[in-house]
């Protein structure tokens, strides 16, 4: 446990430290400020559902870079080998690094909230889809961070690392897409594989397990794949 | 001496290529070992095996009798590596570097600062204790890591290529470190300039793709001497005469002279111990034909060793 301190604040730093931190979200408040505004001005009813699938949007572009350089880097600039060498777990180092990343996304919720603090003193919002939207937004993010410290893991180059983790978080926003193409079963199992499918009942305010264990099934995987790419080696 | 390092047909392969090929060898409490070879001979292979970084493909490598595979996180808190080109985060300051690394090896508030202060001193970074490693010159870089290694006061100290990239005055203070640090703690060292590897290690390992080609005691060879004698007299009795003075540590016979006489090489603790070695022959009643220092070469042993063999047309 005290490795795992020492290594999350490694990364807290890192990344706290770094302009891309602030620049991700300074971009990310400006976006979902504009369609905060312009659903309440157009809709003209309490709710973020529109915010919520905004954020999910830009999460799957925002989360790969937020999560490139955590192994890519330390892979590149020879220190993985440092850390790898120094008595801890590769499980330590792994969900150091996790952990780290949803510090940011979590910061960025919780900036989002500012919105629904804004419902919740003009208007009379339901809080139960809203609760279950962040709830929702959060899980959909720690899977996009899990699939791109995986993807990081498997490169020294954080451009490439960045990319392919954008394309497997957009392929499976829309692979349900394929889905209706598809004889059964192969149908049911391809769309049952779509972020959007899982996020869109916490996003309106229903909460499944199914949609739960799904995503924390997404997570483990990913995380588990991280570490197959420190061992293999 | 204790063997603090110990591998046993250590083997590591990479697809159909042999990095590593049966190697063993053992390395004592406080000795310096060297492992000399061209680039691609396997050195680093081997260090990254006792560092835990790769798994050997067969065979065993343990330290202070730990496996590293079996016991990876107890054979790493006894060693303190710096990798090749000493990769460190540039973005720290030299002490929040070493802090850091000080914590991952479990050392806590007051055995921390104090291990942190000491390598500090030691290496000489107390000027640069806020300075970004970023910013350091590639031979503070490579105090850096060295500093770090020191951190737990680890029984091992593994150095790839400590002298990489240093300049020349850098690289006589790396050499005087080194052979301070040795004594204290046991040292792998590897170079592929035969000249450092001869300055600082007590024994080097000669290495040609992946193959141990031998072992080689430098030390003795440079506190102690080497005599080549000609000599006239039946030649095992020569031998045994030869090998009773006290100090003489090998004897061997030197074919490769053209000579009236035996050549015999004698290996001695003592460079002063010839007197004694040319009074044993001539008490012994044996006709010496000749009698020089014969001091050894290791670019010969290693030209020797490796048959002129090269990486890519062994």
């Amino acid at each position: 446990m005290r490795n795992f301190i020492t290594l999350l604040v490694k990364e807290e730093k890192a990344i706290f430290s770094s302009p891309i931190a602030f620049a991700i979200v300074a971009v990310y408040l400006l976006l979902i400020g504009y369609t905060f505004t312009l659903m309440l001005f157009l809709n003209r009813t309490a709710e973020l559902v529109r915010v919520f699938f905004q954020a999910a949007v830009l999460f799957l572009l925002i989360i790969p870079v937020i999560t490139m350089r955590l192994l890519a880097e330390e892979r590149r600039s020879g220190t993985l080998e440092i850390l790898l060498t120094s008595p801890v777990r590769e499980i330590e180092i792994i969900l150091a690094k996790f952990a780290a990343s949803l510090t940011l996304v979590g910061l960025m919720l919780a900036l989002t909230a500012s919105d629904a603090i804004v419902l919740g003193v003009y208007a009379d919002p339901d809080w139960g889809p809203i609760y279950s939207g962040f709830l929702g937004l959060f899980l959909l993010a720690a899977a996009l961070a899990a699939i791109g410290l995986a993807v990081s893991g498997l490169t020294s180059n954080q451009i490439v690392a960045a990319v392919v983790a954008m394309g497997v978080g957009i392929l499976l926003w829309m692979i349900d897409s394929i889905g209706y193409l598809l004889p059964d079963p192969f149908d049911t199992v391809v769309t049952n594989l779509s972020l959007v499918a899982h996020f869109t009942p916490f996003a309106t305010g229903a909460v499944f397990l199914s949609d739960l264990g799904f995503f924390l099934t997404v997570i483990l995987v990913c995380l588990l794949l991280s570490m197959r790419t420190l061992a293999r080696r | 001496m204790s063997a603090v390092v110990v591998a046993e047909e250590l083997t590591k392969r990479y697809g159909p290529r042999l990095a590593v090929d049966h190697v063993s060898f053992a390395v004592g409490a406080g000795e310096i070992m060297g492992l000399l070879g061209p680039n691609g001979s396997g050195k680093t292979t081997i260090l990254r095996i006792f560092t835990g970084y790769l798994r050997p493909s067969s065979g065993t490598a343990r330290i202070a009798d730990h496996d590293v595979v079996d016991d990876p996180l107890a054979a790493r808190r006894r060693v303190g590596y710096v990798p090749e080109d000493a990769p460190l985060y540039p973005g720290m300051g030299v002490r929040e570097f070493l802090i850091f690394m000080g914590r991952v090896k479990g050392l806590t508030s007051t055995s921390l600062t104090a291990a942190v202060d000491a390598a500090t001193e030691r290496l000489r970074l107390g000027p640069l204790r806020t300075a970004q490693i970023g910013r350091l010159s590639r031979g503070y870089r490579q105090r850096v890591a060295i500093a770090q290694a020191l951190l737990g006061d680890p029984a091992l100290l593994i150095l790839d290529e400590p002298t990489n990239g240093l300049d020349p005055r850098q690289i006589i203070e790396m050499r005087e470190l080194i052979r301070a640090l040795g004594g204290e703690r046991t040292i792998i060292v590897t170079s592929h300039i035969l000249g450092e590897i001869e300055r600082v290690a007590d024994r080097v390992a000669i290495l040609l793709a992946g193959q141990l080609l031998g072992i080689h005691a430098v030390r003795a060879s440079r506190e102690g001497g080497r005599i080549r004698l000609c000599v006239r007299g039946d030649e095992e009795r020569v031998r045994m005469c030869l090998s009773r003075v006290p100090g003489v540590t090998a004897v061997a016979v030197d074919d490769q002279r053209q000579t009236p006489a035996p050549t015999y090489l004698v290996d001695t603790q003592h460079a002063s111990l010839a007197e004694s070695v040319a009074q044993a022959v001539i008490v012994g009643g044996f006709g010496l034909l000749s009698m020089e220092s014969a001091p050894v070469d290791l670019e010969a042993l290693f030209l020797q060793l490796t048959g002129g063999r090269t990486e890519s047309g062994k």
